[in-house]
């Protein structure tokens, strides 16, 4: 490691002595142009915000609803045997009464 | 590159008060700072004045942000740097590089470095920068960012912090990984070499 760290080291060293590119002043009408969008865009009022989180909510809700049907899943596929053996309480009432 | 006569603190005042020429005059003043992280961060394929616009534009969204704990400067620093971040991890590919891939002068250079002790010359140092760019660009995004800080840039593990809102602890060893990942593609640029 040491041996490879002394390699990249020197390759580092001489990468930093290249030449940067000094013209670092804004090209004509940059400014301007990013100014006057900026300032034109109207501030993110509630309703952004709103949309901002609305996906995120979206993406939970479903998450939640998914886990809620995955730990639930018996109670909504119930099998045949149960239902056979719930008791019809109308056709009871008419049994009793008969 | 900063101008000292440059009263910001009123600039950004008018700016909040949606001054259009404030805007304009914080953004030249601001350009020389954003245009060297950009070309130092820069993706490949994007021009660097679409990057610049970005954030710039990012920069007035979020002005109300800005409480004045940090100097405003390091705060749109952090913008462009995290904006370039994001540029790079919307570029996923990462291209591999061969010995036959690398400039005359690259391979050369290469060479030097890998197999004597000598320093690479001072004209080779655009080649040597090429061929760093190349080897980092190799590595993921943020394994890039914090070995260009360190090794190009020369910046503190704080600074980094400072810059790119990872805890210092991160910072060591995203670099300590980086290096290692930089390791092994020195290895197998060596090993391809020979066979």
């Amino acid at each position: 490691m040491k041996d490879y760290d002394s390699r990249w080291q020197r390759l580092a060293a001489a990468a930093r002595q290249a030449p940067v590119a000094d013209d670092v002043a804004a090209p004509f009408g940059f400014a301007t142009r990013v100014a006057a969008r900026a300032m034109n865009e109207s501030p993110p009022g509630a309703l952004a915000i709103f949309g901002r989180f609305s996906v995120r909510a979206l993406y939970l809700a479903c998450l939640l609803t998914l886990t809620g049907v995955a730990a639930n899943y018996l109670a909504f596929a119930g099998t045949p045997d149960d239902e056979q053996n719930l008791v019809d309480p109308v056709s009871e009432v008419f049994t009793n009464a008969l | 590159m900063v101008d000292e006569a440059f009263d910001l603190p009123a600039c950004l005042e008018r700016v909040r008060q949606r001054d259009q020429v404030a805007a304009r005059e914080l953004v030249e003043h601001l350009y020389p700072l954003v245009i060297r992280i950009v070309r130092s961060h820069l993706p490949r394929r994007v021009a660097e004045e679409d990057l610049a616009q970005e954030i710039f534009l990012k920069m007035f969204t979020r002005l109300d942000q800005y409480k004045g704990a940090v100097a405003f400067s390091h705060w749109v620093s952090r913008i462009a740097v995290t904006t370039c971040i994001d540029q790079l991890r919307a570029q996923k590919r990462r291209p591999e590089y061969r010995w036959a891939d690398l400039s005359e002068k690259e391979a050369e250079v290469l060479d030097l470095v890998l197999t004597s002790e000598g320093e690479v010359a001072a004209n080779d140092a655009l080649a040597a920068r090429e061929l760093v760019y190349k080897l980092l660009g190799q590595l993921k995004v943020e394994d890039r960012l914090v070995i260009r800080l360190l090794d190009l840039e020369q910046r503190s593990v704080a600074e980094i912090s400072e810059l790119t809102g990872w805890n210092p602890s991160l910072v060591k060893v995203r670099a300590f990984r980086a290096r290692g990942k930089l390791k092994k593609l020195f290895q197998e640029l060596e090993r391809k070499e020979r066979s």
